[in-house]
């Protein structure tokens, strides 16, 4: 057994350069496929992290009736963390709504009118984030039958719209990957059946003086491994020194984004490494079947 | 298994007596028809026995190459069957039909040499993929090098010998794992008189340490001055097969 591996993997090691045009030419487009799902994974990680920043922003606020003591607003707060759908509760005094209000028409390079209000109009209100902003309508409710809150703020028609928007595009990136992903499997599927065609008479030679079906496919499997964790490392490759540089230029929605690069790389690399070598793999797999099954 | 002569076969291969020896090939009734509804062969027996040296003739289309194929079991016979020492190879699972190769060596017309080998390698490469130990591969090439006679021309490329050569490489890559029988398809069809005559004596040579031999040739000089066997096909069918015949019917 531990014979036959290394035969399969020194015949294979001997098949790639002996047959160097063609190996060159597998790796080229291998590297090229991968680098093109490894770019488009990039780019879908970016969009739905883009897709839950939108969507974090989504929020139930509630303005709270004036005079609303301690303990019942505690007890609303504690209430509200309890259900599953609401991610966070956050506070907002009269004295904090209208420094907001103050910054805003400052931003907006408007005069500051509240100077001559003898009282703060403002009221205290919650903000109540969810972690799904299909869940607005029972935190709205819930909060509608409290007797501490005024006034529900009806976010009914933008969020259903953003839903709609949000989920059409996030089914759109996974059908584009899949796409994406098909396309790079046919394509060097088919560079390696080419590259194994061109080896047709050694594998008709082998057949003919008996070799075992083992003995013919495992040396061209081991060879799509090698095509496949070569065009990985390639890819990585220039991933890696392409990274500098560009995430210097998207430095800003790196930091806006909540987005972890850390996981990406990991996903990224385990994606082209695996995605090489399984390619390779099949690729050489189905490419030899031909010439075994008669 | 031991394959004896089926009754009736032996007084039709010519030899007149009942013949004792092992067959190493036996065809019994067997037709072949393609899927486009050509029938290449049809109930063609043959009985080959071992140490035998028969020449397989006939036109280009006569079912020459079918047989052959039937041989390494490239094709099943659509009816009858072809024993190969002793295995029924239509009957043969998958995984022991390279056990049945083993036993026969085959030669072409186009040599089939892998061209990036040189011909220490091209040989070696038949004990290589059959799992053959490193150790029991180089004393078994030198010994069919020295056979054919190619000891110098070892260590070159198949592009850097003659055509004489160059067979001479695909006969001992034929013969370096110990087969029961040569199949040779048209082996002097690409070589000039003088360079055929040189592989034939190789042939017989072969023949002679007790290799079967199964050459199927259009040179109907080379047959008809061996003086062998010859088994004429025509249309799929076996029209002759008599001892010492020539390439045409006599008489």
């Amino acid at each position: 057994m531990l014979s036959f591996l290394l035969f399969s993997i020194s015949r294979a090691w001997q098949g790639f350069w002996r047959n160097a045009a063609m190996s060159i030419a597998a790796t080229a487009t291998m590297t090229l496929m991968l680098m093109l799902l490894a770019g488009f994974w990039i780019i879908q990680a970016g969009f739905l992290a883009s897709l839950s920043y939108v969507e974090d922003k989504v929020g139930v606020v509630a303005d709270l009736n004036d005079g609303v003591s301690d303990a019942a607003l505690q007890d609303l707060e504690s209430r509200l963390s309890t259900m599953p759908e609401v991610k966070s509760v956050e506070y907002i005094s009269k004295e904090e709504a209208l420094q907001r209000y103050r910054a805003q028409r400052q931003a907006q390079g408007q005069d500051d009118l509240t100077g001559y209000l003898a009282d703060n109009p403002l009221p205290a209100s919650i903000e109540v984030k969810l972690r799904r902003p299909e869940d607005y309508a029972a935190v709205t409710s819930f909060l509608q039958t409290d007797k501490s809150i005024a006034k529900v703020q009806n976010i009914k028609d933008t969020t259903d719209r953003l839903v709609s928007i949000t989920t059409f595009l996030r089914t759109f990136g996974v059908v584009l990957l899949g796409v994406i992903g098909a396309i790079v499997l046919f394509i060097v599927i088919n560079t390696i059946r080419l590259a194994v065609l061109g080896r047709a008479e050694e594998i008709e030679v082998m057949r003919l003086v008996g070799a075992s079906d083992a003995f013919i496919r495992w040396p061209f499997v081991f060879e799509g491994a090698l095509v496949g964790l070569l065009g990985a490392a390639i890819t990585l490759g220039v991933l890696v020194g392409a990274a500098e540089p560009l995430s210097h230029f998207m430095v800003g929605f790196f930091q806006i984004l909540p987005i972890s690069i850390g996981s990406i790389s990991r996903d990224v690399t385990l994606l082209v490494v695996g995605a090489g070598t399984g390619l390779g793999v099949v690729g050489a797999w189905v490419s030899v079947r031909t010439y075994l099954i008669r | 298994m031991e394959t004896g002569f089926p009754a009736g076969l032996s007084a039709a291969n010519g030899y007149g007596v009942f013949d004792t020896r092992r067959a190493v090939l036996v065809l019994e009734d067997v037709t072949k028809t393609y899927p486009n509804g050509r029938d290449a062969l049809r109930d063609v027996d043959l009985v080959v026995p071992e140490g035998d040296f028969v020449f397989l003739v006939g036109a280009s289309g006569a079912g020459k190459s079918t047989l052959m194929k039937l041989l390494i079991r490239d094709e099943l016979p659509t009816q009858g069957t072809v024993t190969l020492d002793g295995d029924d190879v239509a009957r043969l699972p998958r995984r022991k039909v390279p056990m049945v190769r083993r036993k026969i060596g085959i030669v072409f017309q186009d040599f089939k040499l892998l061209p990036r080998k040189t011909v220490r390698e091209n040989i070696a490469f038949a004990l290589e993929v059959t799992g053959t130990s490193r150790r029991r591969i180089r004393p078994a090439v030198d010994r069919v090098l020295s056979l054919v006679g190619l000891t110098r021309q070892a260590e070159q490329y198949p592009h850097q010998l003659s055509g004489g050569e160059q067979q001479r490489t695909a006969i001992a890559r034929a013969l370096v794992h110990d087969p029961k029988i040569v199949i040779a398809d048209e082996p002097t069809g690409n070589l000039d008189p003088l360079i055929s005559w040189e592989i034939l004596q190789l042939l017989l040579r072969i023949n002679e340490l007790g290799v079967t031999v199964l050459m199927a040739t259009h040179d109907a000089d080379v047959v008809t001055a061996l003086r062998k066997r010859v088994v004429a096909l025509e249309e799929g069918r076996v029209i002759r097969d008599e001892i010492g015949g020539g390439y045409h019917r006599t008489g």
